[in-house]
């Protein structure tokens, strides 16, 4: 009967019949969708791969979509995605509390939200374990992290040769830039494989060697306490520090400004794993982050960092806030 | 000769394999969604049946590859080997000021192919993909490169530079180029073949009308102008496109909505056109169902669709010193009867008679003009896939007949 539509599995119709083969990142996982990982997540969607997150609870899911859903109708409303490539987009993403859905991906990337460096990395390398113990050995695992060494990470694995380190930009998620890293035990292999992941999601790689803060942590660190140094000596005002930096230097942010989208218990916690790394006092958090940090003045997720902010993120004043 | 199409997208790949004894299509099918979750082969079998393969297709290559697996198959195919494929004609988007007609694809032809990337950033990288994974597939086949610019490479300086510093088209090649340059040249040729015309006398004006849309002047079988420019965006309403726009507008825009690059492309390529407009769809149907339940929007969306249509109608007149032939052609100029007739209002003066009765519900290869009409007005299918294989035919026949 020429109306009903014959079925049947393509595999079987390959010139060299050579059986199902192994697409290249069709699938990943994502270990915490904090900002970070509903960057991911997004980004990962929008080039046509399906993505699994893990999270920790029903709730923490359901912020999670909600926080897609928000970058992705940001976007709608600055003409940048249409209402359709939403709902393919977000059809993509599955969001588990379970590790046993990581089965099938080619690439498990860990972007868990930051808590204590002691439990941290302890807690890190319980998870590189889970999710080894789930996928196939083909399977890489990565870690977004840019303070935490991956060789460390990586020592515990059964095949560390899988392990490598990336790092996405948070604070503009558009930018087009991912740093890569070889630990030790990285394997050629993983690092060509994720360089094609990188550029399947239209990023530009940076090699960078194994080291704590990478490129841009580490140089951004320096940069936000020297601008402390300058505010506290009373120098400049934060407004005029960022100014020249965004005007002068042809930056998008100042530091204030970065630090305050970024984070400030995230920055100090970056500040402190690389001055346990290096030991040298320019990495060292300045008073004055530690004192906004103590007050949760975390930053634009908090309303109140260096600067103001409403509900929706916005700068309130440009007065500065007494510190 | 049996020639295989090919026409290869950013995520599809569609094909046409002919018999060229008598033109026939022996069996055609398309892949969707390549290198992502869901992806399938439609494949029309000789006797109509269908069958869809589903799986993973994770490349152009291994979609080629399967392609050609199904039509070798014994359960679907139609060819006892693949030697019996003895061409391939690819569709190749952007053929830059170098192609002005198809070409047979050898090292020299994929390095200006490879060079023209910058020109269609979207489109030609999985043309060229679709080249390379036949090389591979089936070492040694002649392919031919059949491009939706060549056509428009006849069109006179003064029609295809724009008004900017001309170091710009000196650097960039940043000039008018036009597409859909394959069905304007296979209807303009067609009309004149029903109609008994030679085409190297006639003033021809045809209007591809689809989810991309242009209007090409052919005069004496030469493109002499054409609606879109350096990119599909310029000219008619489209889809999703906005068409002619004045620039002013454009840095307007991106300055009170703070858009960057990315959103102004997609906001002027994705969210303008008749979808903008309307809000209701970028499908013709669609927004002709709206306006016939009074949504005013889209009555003006037609209104200002057909407009556009005419006005370049008549600009095509004056830059060829006259009309012999207007054709439709396109998913929409050849079954929306409304936009026809509104697109031809008052072009009396012209010489265009259209006869309205005919023209409502007609949808098939033919006259829609009133007899005595001195324009003829027709509705041509396009069919670009044939005129490629007649292309590759042609060039391969050349080529061994040169050995």
């Amino acid at each position: 009967m020429a109306s009903e539509i014959i079925r049947e599995p393509i595999e079987d119709f390959g010139l060299s019949k050579k059986g199902k083969s192994n697409a290249l990142f069709s699938k990943i996982g994502i270990i915490g969708c904090g900002l970070v990982g509903q960057n991911m997540a997004r980004v990962a969607s929008y080039y046509g791969l399906e993505v699994v997150f893990i999270e920790v609870s029903q709730e923490k899911i359901a912020e999670a979509f909600a926080g897609i859903t928000r970058m992705m109708d940001h976007r709608i409303s600055h003409w940048g995605l249409t209402e359709s490539e939403k709902r393919a987009h977000l059809s993509r993403i599955t969001g588990t509390t379970e590790y046993e859905m990581l089965k099938g991906c080619d690439f498990v990337i860990e972007a868990i939200r930051p808590v204590d460096r002691g439990i941290k990395i302890k807690e890190r390398k319980e998870i590189f374990r889970k999710i080894e113990s789930v996928v196939d050995r083909e399977c890489i695992i990565a870690t977004n992290s840019t303070t935490v060494i991956i060789t460390e990470l990586a020592s515990d694995m059964l095949y560390k040769d899988r392990c490598i380190s990336l790092h996405f930009f948070v604070n503009s998620p558009d930018a087009r830039i991912v740093e890569v890293v070889k630990g030790l035990y990285t394997s050629e292999e993983t690092y060509q494989k994720v360089c094609k992941f990188v550029k399947l999601i239209n990023r530009t790689i940076i090699p960078v060697e194994e080291s704590a803060g990478l490129i841009s942590i580490r140089l951004f660190v320096v940069a936000l306490n020297e601008s402390c140094e300058i505010l506290m000596e009373g120098v400049s005002t934060m407004e005029d520090i960022d100014l020249t930096m965004r005007v002068g230097f042809g930056m998008r942010m100042g530091p204030f400004e970065v630090a305050d989208k970024i984070g400030l218990d995230k920055v100090v916690r970056w500040m402190e794993n690389i001055y346990s790394e290096f030991g040298d006092v320019r990495y060292k958090p300045s008073p004055l982050i530690k004192k906004l940090v103590r007050a949760k003045h975390f930053g634009v997720s908090a309303g109140q960092g260096f600067y103001a902010y409403d509900a929706e993120g916005n700068r309130l004043s440009v007065k500065p806030k007494p510190c | 000769m049996k020639v295989l199409v090919l026409n290869c997208g950013s995520s599809s790949i569609k094909y046409q394999l002919f018999d060229m004894t008598d033109q026939h299509v022996i069996s055609k099918g398309g892949i969707e969604k390549v290198g992502m979750k869901g992806s399938f082969l439609k494949h029309t079998r000789e006797d109509g049946q269908v069958v869809l393969f589903e799986g993973e297709i994770i490349d152009h290559k291994a979609g080629i590859e399967y392609i050609l697996g199904v039509l070798t198959s014994v359960k679907h195919g139609c060819l006892k080997s693949l030697d019996e494929i003895e061409a391939v004609g690819h569709r190749v988007v952007h053929g830059g000021e170098r192609f002005k007609s198809s070409v047979y694809i050898d090292e020299e032809v994929k390095a200006v192919l490879e060079k023209n990337i910058g020109l269609a950033p979207l489109h030609n990288p999985p043309n060229l993909k679709g080249i390379y994974a036949m090389e591979e597939l089936i070492p040694g086949i002649p392919q031919v490169g059949v491009f939706d610019t060549a056509f428009h490479q006849t069109m006179e300086p003064y029609a295809y530079m724009y008004g900017i510093p001309y170091i710009l088209y000196k650097k960039h090649a940043i000039r008018r180029y036009g597409f859909h340059g394959t069905s304007h040249r296979y209807v303009s040729q067609r009309v004149c073949d029903l109609l008994g015309r030679d085409i190297t006398t006639q003033k021809i004006i045809t209007c591809h009308l689809g989810n991309g849309a242009s209007v090409a002047a052919v005069k004496n079988g030469k493109s002499v102008d054409t609606s879109m420019g350096f990119t599909p965006i310029e000219g008619l309403i489209m889809g999703t496109r906005a068409g002619d726009l004045d620039i002013g507008v454009v840095t307007f825009i991106m300055e009170k909505e703070e858009l960057g690059l990315r959103s102004a492309n997609s906001l002027f390529n994705k969210h303008s056109g008749m979808l903008g407009l309307t809000g209701v769809s970028s499908d013709m149907r669609e927004i002709e169902q709206a306006a016939e339940a009074g949504n005013e929007r889209a009555l003006l969306a037609l209104e200002m669709y057909s407009y556009r249509v005419r006005k370049y109608i008549g600009a095509y007149a004056a830059a060829m010193g006259g009309l012999d032939i207007l054709v439709f052609t396109g998913g929409i100029g050849e079954n929306a009867s409304n936009i026809r007739q509104e697109s031809l209002k008052e072009l009396e003066f012209l010489g265009v008679d259209l006869d309205v009765e005919k023209n409502q519900s007609f949808r098939k290869e033919g006259e829609i003009s009133l007899p005595g009409s001195r324009v003829k007005v027709m509705v041509i299918p396009t069919n670009e896939e044939l005129m490629i294989a007649l292309d590759t035919e042609t060039i391969i026949r050349e080529k061994k007949e040169n050995f």
